[in-house]
């Protein structure tokens, strides 16, 4: 009931604006513009919501268009490639932005954003600002959504056994091993310690590397944490990589059986149905959490930052040694964190083949959806996949209250946000063109045989390792890594 | 006693015991059948939260139905979200079956009853006209200039040149060949098919579904219909041309009659097969003509397979399909005639 | 064309003169007919395979990017191949090696031998010719090589790859298929009450998409919150996962690919049972024939040719199988259910066209060859017989 007290009260907010405007002309009186995202409520749906409003403002039309997720990538590029040229804007993951500004499909659209008050793009959290939207200095999109991951834990399962929540992967491991077992959903019998979604084709390269990302990562998010900045050789045949994996094998023993086949949707209606003590996941397990169509876990639930590690990765000798002052500057009480944006958040890109005024629109279109009036709103619906990434949705916990949350797993989760958003060593996704072949097929691909126990660790990272290296020579060495550096601000 | 229950007064009934065992067996295959598609009901009328906590089997006792999927589906998305698909699907499978169903059976007619005796050089010919074609195409030729001019070249080489070689196929090579087109991986063929399509303007079109479909069926088109009509006596369709009769009117007025049978259990299996396609509708359509196996698998995003949905749909997408096998399930048994011929 | 070319005599011209335009036109019409009827399938097959097949060899020797303002393709030779056969992706492609086990040594002699027999009778027989001799050599040498490979690849430490799991998939699949299928239409074929809702029921998993299936076999194989799950649990096996290990997952992708196609193998076997005559099975009968002979010698050789075609058409499309492994497994655990067609997938979805393409030509080559030694060799053994 909540939830339709404040979208009338949206409805009415934007009502009242629409004729504010509508005395003067509409701009984009006929103007139609075709925006692509993926099948299914979590991106379409806020957007075919606003949809309307805005086209009473402006007089643009506004179709959103939808293709299946796994296919959405894809679409985008072949469409550009081919010049068939059939959207205005795109809605999608910022990691393929280097995939699509790099051969010139998107629009830059920096001086728009500085221009535009209605955004408020300084509210919106420097990480998202300053690298998840930009390329070589230069802004291409506008977020909607904060990605990264985090650990969640049953804060009644860990009072009980009487354990802290896990500040590093070591104690991650060990405290998955000390409640695997227990009762934790009341039927009586024994449940797991930890569930991570490890299926192949689904998320486990991203598991990996936020586990990962705390031992490779150190000097702040410029410094990147896929590849050396100066040979560009992988940062995957060392000690730091290996213990990852490791450490990651390692849970399997306190997880579901079938955790090598299930992904994170499978994890997110273990989680929520109770199963879990541990999991680690994005932003929508909180929103997922309080929805009482989905969840036996209410209120029992607790976030933290993705937890780091006490030693790192030293790469001149590819050995793990002890934080100090000088390896990890950004520690916390001696633990490097790097949280993982992993995905990014999805973003609005605008296509450069539109004509201007299509551009112009849809780039008002995405700011208008992105505004703190509409997005403060958004972030706090479990039904949207939209996750918090202005300032302003930190601040103000009213929203969230009046949503379902209560005020203790309010403040508790979005503190768990506000430390990673906050945290000056955030890991970047690896963005170089055909980042897929890296991550989505190899990196994906050896884990999978890792898991399997097709490969040990050390030979797992070996061939990673070559793998990567074989793709950035085919691609040419020069170009990835130019890319590579670009996207993270470092030239 | 014993002699009365394992044997039988004819070979068509069975003993009883016989009987008993082939019950048992039956019975478990139907079990087999019928319990993941009575899986698939239950799920379509749960909410999430009745899946996740463990199986539960039975409404009203185990968990209260919901009607959650199909709120999800057909009202808080639009009904437009399920109805455009769900039309997509019957359009583009109707059509394309029948269509491959005509020409297919023209085709299959045609191999029954005429010699045909093709020259593997003038073959040869077509296709380096048709590599010729692309090369002028890839150096910046427009398409319909490019492939036009190897088209008429072709023609004029095959009645020039091509009369002179003597090498020739018979019937059974160019069945094999049609058939042999079914071994394409559609992975192998989709690249090209899709900038062709884009050429065209055809992409994200019922049309070019339509078409493709056609032309992937036709293999088992032929296959069917070519031992069904070869089954079929030549002396109703000569004591026709006698009276002066047209090819034409022959096929139409004795032939496709006696074809029902095969034709409707033909059309029934193509249809089953283009009515559940997936990757051709994958790599060719976009938003406008969806079809339904899209829409299933998209049910499968970033919070992961959503179990009710997806048992919705696909109980929408059998629903037509178990009416017509139910209502032309006679047809079936006497229909399929697959391999009668022999060779 | 003018009539005086068509027409035999004076009497003729004048008479085609006189015909109407429609008159004519059919009459053309009935002479080309042979074409009409042909054409539009050659046509339509030519236009959507052909065509496809050429371009997309000549993708399989290049390397394709985008780049500014659209996408360059880049001739690099056998290069994807290269890799295939000996590169980085043979591991995946072919599979990790080891020394064969001694089962594998048996079976790979038993194949040996039968070769060798079958071809010291083609030599002696009157078939024999010299063309015919270098085509099955080439044939023997390719089976020897697949038989190879999978005796090196399925024993000790060694892991079957995308061409070897393919090859599994579709001989143990449709063989399940095939003897299901042949069972329940002999069951169903008997005068027995209830026929016609077994005939509707068993052929209903045909009629479900295959994404739908693997989804649906997704539910039927979770042991935590599967349907099946109680009965694990009653075994004892509630930590038992069938996607945990290679094996099982393979059994899985085959036993949903099993469920989904039987009724295929069923109806049309079904159709040939009770399209055998019946006097011929009574004749049999009253002349005491037991029912293994009756069925030996006259129900199978009647089927024969019907199973020899069915198998051929699911053998064909088996090799294609991608759903059910990409929803059910996706591939994995490691690339344990991967099959020639998901690899190559997987490739396209990378964006790297030129090794999908690849993979696809080579799928091509041994589905092509598979049929051609089935049609070959068997046909004549099982048909002509």
């Amino acid at each position: 009931m909540n939830r339709f007290v404040k979208l009338t009260a949206a409805a009415v907010a934007a009502l009242g604006m629409i004729g504010a405007v509508a005395a003067q002309d509409m701009p984009y009186a006929g103007v139609t513009i075709d925006i692509v995202t993926f099948t299914g409520p979590q991106i379409a749906e806020p957007l075919q919501r606003h949809a309307p409003d805005f086209a009473a403002a402006t007089g643009a039309t506004v179709n959103v268009v939808t293709v299946p997720f796994a296919d959405l990538y894809q679409s985008i590029l072949t469409d550009q490639a081919t010049g068939t040229n059939s959207y205005e804007g795109f809605v999608f993951a910022p990691q393929w932005m280097v995939d699509y500004v790099v051969p010139g499909y998107l629009a830059d659209i920096s001086d728009w954003v500085a221009a535009s008050e209605e955004l408020a793009w300084d509210d919106i959290s420097p990480f998202f600002r300053d690298f998840s939207s930009t390329f070589n200095g230069r802004t291409y999109t506008i977020p909607f959504d904060g990605d990264f991951q985090m650990v969640y834990y049953r804060a009644d399962v860990l009072e009980a056994a009487g354990l802290q929540p896990p500040r590093t992967w070591d104690e991650y491991v060990a405290v998955a091993e000390a409640i695997n077992g227990v009762d934790m959903n009341g039927d009586g019998e024994g449940d797991y310690g930890s569930c991570i979604g490890k299926a192949r084709a689904e998320q486990g390269y991203w598991f990996i590397t936020s586990i990962a990302a705390g031992a490779l990562q150190t000097q702040g998010t410029g410094q990147g944490g896929f590849f050396d900045n100066e040979t560009f050789e992988p940062l995957i045949n060392n000690a730091a990589f290996i213990r990852a994996l490791e450490l990651y094998q390692a849970t399997n023993a306190f997880g579901p059986p079938d955790e090598l086949n299930i992904g994170v949707g499978d994890t997110r209606s273990l989680f929520s149905a109770g199963r879990c003590g541990l999991t680690l996941d994005w932003g929508d397990i909180g929103a997922l959490s309080v929805d009482p169509e989905q969840s036996q876990v209410r209120d029992l639930v607790g976030a933290v930052v993705s937890p780091g590690w006490t030693e790192v990765l030293d790469r001149a000798t590819g050995e793990l040694v002890a934080c100090d002052e000088t390896l990890c500057p950004y520690a916390i009480d001696g633990v490097n964190y790097a949280p993982f944006s992993a995905f990014g958040g999805w973003s609005g890109g605008v296509s450069a083949a539109a004509d201007p005024v299509a551009q112009q629109a849809t780039f008002d279109f995405f700011a208008y959806v992105s505004a703190p009036a509409q997005s403060n709103v958004d972030v706090t619906i479990g039904r949207t996949g939209f996750n918090p990434y202005r300032v302003s949705q930190f601040t103000d916990q009213s929203n969230w209250i009046a949503n379902g949350y209560s005020e203790e797993f309010a403040a508790n989760y979005l503190g768990a946000i506000e430390a990673s958003l906050n945290s000056p060593n955030m890991m970047l996704d690896l963005r170089v063109p055909n980042n897929q072949r890296y991550q989505g097929v190899v990196l994906d691909e050896v884990l999978s045989q890792f898991l399997a126990g097709e490969y040990t660790a050390a030979e797992a990272a070996q061939v990673i390792s070559d793998r990567w290296n074989e793709i950035s020579d085919e691609l040419g060495r020069d170009v990835q890594q130019a890319a590579y550096l670009s996207a993270l601000g470092a030239e | 006693m014993l002699k009365r229950l394992t044997t039988s007064q004819s070979p068509f009934r069975p003993s009883p015991l016989r009987l008993f065992f082939s019950y048992i067996v039956l019975g478990f295959w139907s079990i087999v059948v019928l319990f993941p598609l009575y899986w698939l009901l239950v799920t379509a009328f749960k909410s999430p939260i009745d899946v996740s906590s463990g199986p539960k089997y039975i409404p009203w006792v185990d968990f209260t139905p919901s009607l959650y999927a199909w709120n999800e589906i057909v009202v808080s998305t639009g009904v437009t979200f399920v109805t455009r698909p769900y039309s997509n699907t019957l359009i583009v499978g109707l059509v394309s079956s029948l269509l491959a169903l005509i020409i297919g059976t023209c085709a299959a007619y045609a191999l029954t009853r005429f010699e045909y005796r093709p020259k593997p050089a003038v073959i040869g010919m077509f296709i380096l006209c048709i590599i010729g074609g692309l090369i002028v195409m890839a150096a910046g030729v427009p398409p319909i200039i490019a492939i036009g001019s190897a088209v008429i070249l072709f023609i004029v080489l095959a009645n020039t040149i091509g009369k002179r070689f003597k090498g020739t196929m018979n019937n059974g090579d160019i069945t094999f060949w049609l058939i042999s087109q079914r071994m394409l991986p559609t992975v192998a063929v989709i690249i090209p098919i899709y900038v062709l399509y884009q050429q065209l303007s055809l992409l994200d079109t019922r049309t070019a579904l339509i078409i493709t479909y056609t032309t992937v069926s036709l293999p088992l088109v032929i296959w069917f219909m070519r031992d069904y009509i070869a089954n079929i006596p030549l002396e109703l369709e000569e004591s026709a041309f006698i009276d002066g009769a047209s090819r034409y009117l022959v096929l139409w007025r004795i032939i496709l009659p006696l074809a029902v049978p095969g034709l409707i259990a033909t059309f029934l299996i193509v249809l089953v097969f283009n009515w559940n396609e997936y990757v051709l509708a994958l790599f060719l359509t976009r938003a406008e003509s969806q079809t339904m196996p899209l829409l299933i698998a998209a049910q499968n995003a970033t919070r992961g397979p959503q179990w009710w949905n997806i048992s919705l749909l696909v109980l929408m997408m059998i629903a037509p399909l178990i009416f017509l096998a139910i209502l032309l399930e006679r047809y079936i048994a006497k229909g399929l005639l697959v391999g009668a011929v022999k060779g | 064309m003018t009539p005086t070319q068509s027409g035999g005599s004076g009497g003729v011209i004048y008479a085609e003169q006189d015909m109407s335009f429609r008159a004519r036109l059919s009459r053309s019409l009935e002479r080309s007919s042979p074409n009409v009827l042909l054409l539009p399938a050659i046509v339509l097959v030519l236009f959507l395979s052909i065509f496809p097949l050429i371009v997309s060899l000549l993708l399989s020797f290049s390397r394709f990017q985008f780049v500014a303002g659209g996408y360059s393709i880049r001739y690099i030779g056998f290069a994807n191949y290269i890799k295939l056969f000996s590169g980085s992706e043979q591991r995946k492609f072919l599979g990790a090696f080891d020394a064969p086990s001694i089962i594998a040594l048996v079976m790979g002699a038993a194949a040996l031998t039968i070769i060798a027999i079958m071809l010291v009778q083609y030599v002696r027989s009157n078939r024999f010719s010299p063309v015919g001799l270098v085509m099955r050599l080439v044939a023997i040498a390719f089976t020897l090589a697949l038989v190879w490979l999978c005796m090196i690849t399925l024993s000790g430490d060694g892991l079957p790859g995308t061409l070897v799991v393919t090859l599994i998939f579709v001989f143990v699949g449709v063989s399940a298929q095939y003897l299901i299928g042949l069972g329940l239409a002999l069951l169903v074929t008997q005068n027995i009450p209830g026929k016609r809702f077994f005939r509707v029921t068993f052929l209903l998993p045909m009629m479900i998409t295959p994404v739908g299936i693997g989804f649906l076999f997704r539910m039927m194989m979770d042991t935590i919150n599967g349907p099946i799950s109680p009965i694990w649990k009653l075994l004892g096996l509630a930590d038992f996962s069938w996607v945990d290990t290679a094996f099982g997952a393979r059994t899985a992708v085959i036993i949903a690919d099993t469920w989904q196609w039987t009724p295929f193998m069923f109806i049309i076997l079904l159709a040939a049972l009770e399209s055998v005559p019946r006097e011929i099975v009574e004749a049999a009968l009253v002349d005491g024939a037991n029912k293994w002979k009756n069925f030996r010698h006259i129900i199978l050789p009647q089927i024969m040719p019907v199973s020899f075609t069915l198998i051929m058409i699911r053998t064909i499309e088996a090799f294609k199988i991608v759903d059910m492994p990409q929803i059910l497994t996706r591939g994995g655990p490691g690339t344990a259910t991967e099959s020639m067609t998901l690899y190559a997938y997987n490739q396209w979805r990378a964006l790297d066209l030129g090794m999908s393409a690849a993979i696809a030509y080579l799928l091509l080559i041994v589905v092509t060859f598979v049929a051609m030694v089935y049609v070959r060799i068997l046909r004549k053994r099982v048909v002509v017989d």
